[in-house]
């Protein structure tokens, strides 16, 4: 096995546009949750997200724009800001076998949305001819390989919430191997549409606004949390072998040590403690690393009654006594659940805090659960505290649990 | 106002494509228009000029071509449902922008 750097980052997130400005919200608990302003908002249960600062024609010709629903904007986007980070030109041998990983939960929604709308609700036959080409689950995965001319295999996974997570260490099980030798990996997500969020709404999954601070509303493993707030981004990473970035050169922002999946085969919807543990264990095999070296976590930390305490379960069962001692970072709180592209935005916060040694707060954690008793690094960043080996955890509907391990190049 | 001079306001509006380059023998592929943008061109000028475009594979070259395609749709559509017989003689034709994309 071939060690994997990680040369690029690139985000479109709700916390900003680069990783300064999304490590220094992180970092301060600045939250971009608030009330959401869409058309029919008032019929929605948690009229919350995240939302990101976007204008599509600041970065697209409007033939090409039109051709993109935003989910596939911001993946491009990202990705090419991956690239440009990542630093020196592939040549075109290199394109003609790089890969592309994108995780997608609900691929190009908006669009299916809208058709829908027109169809069902303006009961008009004008449905749009762009409609399966914007909304088709790969088609952000396709424009980063149209638009950057990567040849090699261009793949999407759509395992809901763990989709990015479960991308990027797909990927990395190709650098890893000698199958690929580049690979742009990561996860994109745009699913405020009404009738998305309407859905999410049903299960009642979604957090109820907190009246006295909105942005407030998402309190992982706070006894008092009431779920999760969606957001939308995009997070794409470069990995390449470590001999190649370091031969040419190249910033490396981390290692990427180890990846587990597992799944659940329990229930479509309650997460399960076994299969979540049973990931974390597997991570930490693939990195060859016993759990003593795990210094922090990234937590899946979504702010419902069942992941957080599942999660703390699945911490006890993989760390013993020494779970009490590990900081846990639930950054959800602040940039929403970005669902497929979530686990590839909190492998970029792992890589961060690394890279600063600073364990990310939990924010919004006024009011301890006594099923949730772990260190949870509550509302203040701890400067020195991430240490040099991260598990960035995302967990998912349908029981796909797949779990990232990190390490810092200091 | 001519069809050439209403389809050339949509492109400056929705593709903001310069009007300087929007002359009757525009090809197409030059001004970015691909099969799918052809297809999208077609829902859109539905809109505008209120007429049917015809279930049809349609492959035109040149914005002349676009704009001749609709006068003939307007005309029929003034006395003739349009049918994909009728319109055969300006759709089928060989080179240009297709609007029925491979799958």
């Amino acid at each position: 096995m071939r060690r994997v750097a990680v040369t690029g980052i690139g985000i479109v997130s709700p916390l900003g546009h680069t990783i300064n400005d999304l490590f220094d919200a992180a970092r301060n608990g600045r939250s971009a949750v608030h009330r959401l302003e869409i058309a029919g908002a008032e019929r929605l249960a948690g009229p919350l997200a995240a939302t990101v600062q976007f204008d599509g024609s600041a970065f697209f010709e409007p033939a090409r724009e039109r051709l993109l629903d935003r989910v596939s904007q911001f993946a491009v986007v990202a990705a090419a800001r991956a690239l440009a980070d990542a630093g020196g030109e592939l040549t075109d041998h290199e394109r003609s076998n790089a890969g592309v990983f994108v995780g997608t939960g609900m691929g190009g929604t908006l669009t299916v949305d809208s058709g829908y709308e027109t169809l069902y609700g303006k009961h008009s036959d004008r449905t749009h001819p762009m409609t399966i080409l914007k909304g088709m689950h790969n088609a952000p995965a396709a424009w980063i390989g149209i638009e950057q001319g990567l040849r090699g295999p261009n793949l999407t996974y759509s395992t809901a919430c763990s989709s990015s997570s479960v991308a990027i260490g797909e990927a990395w099980l190709r650098v890893a191997t000698g199958m690929l030798d580049v690979a742009v990996a990561g996860g994109a997500e745009a699913p405020l549409s009404l009738g998305s969020l309407s859905a999410w709404g049903a299960m009642h999954t979604l957090a109820s606004v907190d009246s006295v601070d909105p942005a407030s509303s998402c309190k992982p493993f706070a006894k008092n949390r009431s779920g999760l707030v969606l957001g939308e981004g995009a997070a794409l990473v470069v990995l390449e072998p470590w001999e190649r970035a370091i031969a040419r050169g190249a910033t490396i922002h981390g290692e990427l040590i180890g990846y587990g999946l597992t799944t659940d085969a329990g229930n479509i919807a309650r997460p399960s403690v076994d299969g979540q543990a049973a990931a974390m264990r597997a991570a930490l095999a693939a990195a060859c690393i016993r759990s003593e070296q795990i210094d922090s976590i990234n937590a899946h930390g979504t702010g419902t009654q069942a992941n957080d305490s599942v999660e703390t379960g699945a911490i006890k069962l993989v760390f013993g006594e020494r779970a009490r001692r590990i900081p846990i970072s639930a950054t959800k709180a602040l940039h929403g659940h970005l669902l497929g592209a979530a686990g590839a935005l909190e492998f970029v916060l792992s890589l961060l805090a690394l890279k600063n040694n600073v364990a990310l707060p939990t924010m919004h954690l006024q009011v301890p659960d006594p099923e949730c008793d772990l260190d949870y690094v509550p509302n203040v960043a701890r400067e020195g505290a991430a240490g040099r080996t991260m598990l960035s955890n995302s967990f998912a509907f349908g029981g796909t649990n797949a779990v990232l391990a990190v390490r810092a190049v200091h | 106002m001519t069809t050439t001079d209403r389809i050339r306001a949509m492109l400056v509006k929705d593709y903001k494509i310069d009007p300087d380059r929007l002359t009757a023998d525009a090809r197409l592929e030059d001004l970015g228009i691909d099969s799918m943008g052809l297809a999208e061109l077609m829902f859109n000028i539905e809109d505008e000029f209120r007429v049917t475009v015809p279930d049809e594979q349609i492959q035109l070259s040149t914005l002349g071509d676009v704009a001749n395609y609709i006068d003939k749709l307007m005309a029929r559509n003034d006395s003739a449902p349009a049918t994909p017989a009728a319109m055969a003689d300006t759709a089928a034709s060989t080179g240009g922008v297709n609007t029925q994309p491979a799958s």
